[in-house]
């Protein structure tokens, strides 16, 4: 009971902030960019959450972060699990030579420290958020190509793939009648907990600066915060709220890729939550 | 088999690091106008066409793409990564200073994430389903939803700002101009830093491990050893820990990769001055040489982890061994 | 049937749950069987019968949130409500088991003979090099050669017949009264077989043993008695030569038909689930005398000769 409580709740949060984000020009009562009224004041009736140094509307901000939060956790998720799928079927059912070379250049791939790589990348080329996104979700990928090669491996020698075969089937029928459904619920665990993981990344290279300047994200809204003195001020409603945002999709994205990964995986599923 | 398979590693290290230094190098070029000219305004705010031009023939970048191509990376390999633009001094000197700090943080850090991570999730997994296990799994999801940057923000405001009982930020006290930097000082200024990466590093290691224990306490040789008559603890210290740990081995490489994200974020808030504070900075300014020597350092961090993990298992798994063909 | 005082082991009402998101799985219910000093009792099963899990109940080694019922006396003392310390006084040293899977019932990561001296040393009291003496005599006693190195060597080096005969030295290592042996032949060829029932057949010799095998065959050689399972319950008990020769069940009727020398006729349908089980008897939809009764009443033992019991309707 207790955990179909904490999956409903998780549920409830993605969907509210989904809301949110498609609501946030009704929303919001602000244009978070704008100048509203005396910079750094506390929270009242015509702002929530307060001002920040430059008189912008902080509650504003949080609405409108929430679309870059869910943009770049959402879009980076579905690039890295299409891209590891496609990869991971086309690895592991073809085997040999085809399945040498990824698994090799895997191999590479993954010694190379990620992070650092997407802050030079994203420094570079003066981010826009889908690139941000793209190339999260690009440099993401690899480790779900292990993961859906690893089940593909064993689907490719089921009976009803040979059976299929024996048929007469032609490898893209099979790849895409047989095998893909094979590995689907692996695939969707995996887009939750990339997601999660896409979104604390994406907010963290706001913190470090790179950002899509046309678009309000946390991140950023945190460093300001904290490199502008909310700290020493005791100015809460600036430091906070962004950081509970993001922290509040982040545990229900974890919770829910536990749950999820507990149905597919009955050998570790004991009760979890 | 063993012996191919270290080889294999060494290739594929070599590779990677050719890798990172062709991306660089690609970036290098591709950058749009005149990559020495913009730094030298973006510094000094003024270019002189007679120093670009003396700067281009420095660096070499007035020779054939290939030819300057074939140089870079051999001058990677020789430890020759150019020379930061912030700091005007070789990037390798800048990393060297700054290293040895970000190691203070991250040895104990790590060691103590890692041997925290892999009792705790020994444990819990062992007492699966029982309301230690469940109370720990779930303090351990939470801690690992919570960013990095923000568990970092949160721990400074709380044990630094509110109960005032370790310094804001920095690596010793104002004091240390005049009295010289004291090593018990800067642990004290270290303790925040590496709670904050030791709670970032041991959620990981706690869920690795519980899944693998979950595993080995299924196995037949765990209900051999508990038909021989061995008490619970026996069979947990003696059968289990050491099985579930085998896949530890390697998966810790990963947690390795890991640690230099979180240090990023820690020494940025902390304002500690290693290699992440580094990275921050680098950043600010666009220091292409610097990121580039701190990318390759992190690699040759990675690719030691990798190493060092495929040294360890055999001696831990009689099932590898040299000369195997397991 | 009667409760006999000279019995080295007495099962009494023995039932066994699992529980289940599905339901409870009743993997033994009711089961009632002694074994007596010095006899080996074949129990014959096929696969999800349920025999397995009776031998796992003896040394109480399921899953703990097993439901357990009835009794278990060994020398009269009931297992089931003996706290964990004095049952763990029990395990290895007056009870031996031989796991079903020989290939990964040894741990991989210690030499075969610390395996076998650490029983040893935690029964007997031996030192390290004493118990590894023994360790060594053992695997020369189940037939394993050159003792000495195989004793250092690890399990993945051995060869399945050796891994079986592995694990008999180690449950044979504290010279336990009662030796539990679960489907020791599963998976292995013909050659291997053979060896291995020889080697029990020489272990009888010393040991009471409890063969659960679905080979009829191998029990018939081994066995003193044999107890036939069926859908968790014992349906047919009695001396071997009785049961294998003059089957009184149905269900014992068609093991024997089904094997190849006897025309490999195989008994029709399959087996139930052990959550949804037929009212009456259990056997009665695959049973080819079932009358309209038997899926009505269930059937209890019936004594049909002298110390043989079925559980049919035939004989009530």
């Amino acid at each position: 009971m207790h955990k179909k409580i904490v999956l409903a709740a998780s549920l409830g949060i993605v969907f509210a902030y989904c809301a949110v984000a498609l609501l946030a020009p009704v929303i919001a009562p602000y244009d978070p960019h704008a100048i509203t009224g005396a910079p750094l004041s506390p929270p009242d009736r015509d702002h929530l959450l307060g001002t920040n140094d430059l008189a912008q509307d902080i509650f504003s901000g949080l609405i409108w972060g929430t679309r870059a939060t869910l943009l770049l956790g959402f879009v980076g998720a579905a690039i890295a699990v299409t891209v590891g799928t496609a990869a991971g079927i086309v690895s592991g059912y073809y085997g040999g030579l085809i399945d040498e070379a990824v698994m090799r250049l895997l191999d590479v791939a993954m010694t190379i420290p990620i992070f650092p790589l997407l802050l030079i990348l994203t420094t570079f080329f003066r981010p826009g958020i889908y690139l941000i996104a793209v190339l999260m979700g690009l440099l993401g990928s690899f480790q779900g190509v292990r993961l859906i090669r690893s089940q593909v491996l064993s689907l490719a020698v089921a009976d009803f793939v040979v059976g299929t075969r024996a048929l007469g089937a032609g490898d893209g029928y099979i790849m895409a009648r047989h095998i893909l459904p094979g590995v689907l619920p692996l695939a969707g665990v995996k887009f939750v907990t990339s997601a999660q993981h896409f979104m604390l990344i994406g907010i963290g290279l706001g913190f470090l600066g790179i950002t899509d300047p046309s678009v309000v994200d946390w991140g950023q809204m945190i460093n300001r915060a904290s490199q502008n003195g909310a700290m020493i001020l005791g100015l809460w409603w600036w430091l906070i709220p962004p950081g509970l945002a993001v922290t509040l999709i982040s545990l229900a994205l974890a919770w829910l890729g536990y749950a999820c990964e507990d149905e597919i995986n009955p050998r570790l599923r004991v009760m979890r939550v | 088999m063993n012996g191919i398979y270290l080889l294999k590693r060494l290739i594929t290290s070599f590779a990677a690091f050719c890798i990172a230094v062709t991306i660089m190098f690609a970036l290098l070029r591709l950058m749009p106008g005149d990559y020495i000219t913009m730094y030298l305004e973006a510094i000094y705010r003024y270019a002189p066409p007679d120093v670009v031009e003396a700067f281009n023939h420095v660096y070499g970048l007035d020779r054939p793409i290939l030819e300057q191509y074939v140089i870079y990376l051999l001058d990677a390999f020789r430890g020759n990564w150019g020379y930061s633009f912030i700091y005007k001094v070789p990037v390798l000197t800048v990393i060297g200073e700054r290293l040895v700090w970000t190691l203070i943080l991250l040895l104990p850090a790590t060691i103590l994430a890692t041997l925290a991570g892999i009792g705790i999730g020994a444990y819990s997994g062992w007492r699966r389903g029982s309301k230690t296990d469940i109370a720990l799994l779930n303090s351990m999801i939470i801690i690992r939803a919570i960013p990095s940057y923000w568990l970092a923000l949160m721990i400074l405001i709380i044990f630094a700002y509110y109960l005032n009982l370790f310094p804001l930020g920095g690596y010793v006290d104002t004091g240390a101009l005049t009295t010289g930097i004291d090593p018990l000082d800067v642990a004290n200024h270290a303790v925040l830093p590496v709670l904050t990466l030791f709670l970032f590093s041991v959620t990981g290691t706690y869920y690795l491990m519980r899944s693998s224990m979950l595993m080995t306490a299924g196995e037949d040789y765990i209900t051999t050893a508990r038909a021989k008559g061995l008490d619970e603890l026996m069979i947990l210290r003696k059968h289990a820990l050491k099985n579930a740990m085998l896949p530890m081995v390697t998966l810790i490489t990963f947690e390795c990769a890991g640690m230099i994200t979180g240090s990023i974020f820690v020494e940025t808030i902390f304002s500690w001055p290693g290699l992440g504070m580094l990275t921050y900075k680098a950043l600010a300014v666009r220091d292409l040489p610097l990121l580039q020597g701190i990318l390759l350092i992190d690699t040759l961090f990675v690719i030691a982890a990798n190493i060092a993990a495929d040294l360890i298992y055999p001696l831990v798994d009689p099932r590898v061994q040299v000369g195997d063909d397991a | 049937m009667t409760a006999m005082s000279d019995a080295l082991l007495e099962v009494r009402g023995l039932k066994v749950g699992f529980p289940t998101p599905e339901g409870l799985v009743r993997a033994s219910d009711t089961v009632d069987l002694e074994i007596y000093p010095r006899e080996t009792l074949g129990l014959i099963g096929e696969t999800g019968s349920g025999k397995t899990v009776l031998g796992m109940a003896i040394l109480r080694l399921l899953q703990p949130n097993t439901i357990i019922e009835g009794e278990i006396r060994y020398r009269g003392r009931d297992l089931l409500s003996l706290p964990e310390a004095e049952m763990q006084r029990v395990r290895g040293r007056e009870i031996g088991i031989v796991l079903q899977n020989s290939g990964t019932s040894l741990n991989p990561v210690y030499t075969v003979g610390t395996q076998i001296a650490e029983a040893v040393i935690l029964h007997q009291g031996l030192s390290g090099p004493d118990a590894r003496q023994r360790a060594v005599e053992l695997l020369d006693a189940v037939g394993i050669p050159d003792p000495v190195r195989m004793a250092g060597e690890y399990p993945h080096r051995f060869s399945g017949g050796m891994r079986e005969r592995a694990l008999i030295a180690t449950a044979l290592a504290c010279r336990p009264n009662l030796l539990i042996a679960d489907e020791p032949t599963k998976g292995l060829d013909a050659v291997t077989k053979r060896g291995i029932v020889d080697l029990f057949s020489e272990i009888d010799r010393d040991h009471s043993v409890l063969f659960i095998t679905h080979d009829i065959e191998t029990a018939g050689d081994l066995a003193t008695r044999v107890a036939v399972m069926y859908a968790g319950e014992i349906v047919e008990i009695g001396g071997a030569e009785e049961v294998l020769g003059d089957p009184a069940h149905p269900y014992t009727r068609g093991l024997l038909a089904s094997l190849p020398e006897r025309g490999m006729q195989p008994i029709p349908g399959s087996a139930p689930s052990l959550i949804t089980l037929p009212s009456g008897c259990r056997f009665s939809p695959r049973c080819g005398c079932a009358v309209e009764n038997c899926s009505r009443e269930h059937p209890g033992l019936v004594e049909v000769g002298s110390g043989h019991y079925a559980r049919c309707m035939l004989y009530d």
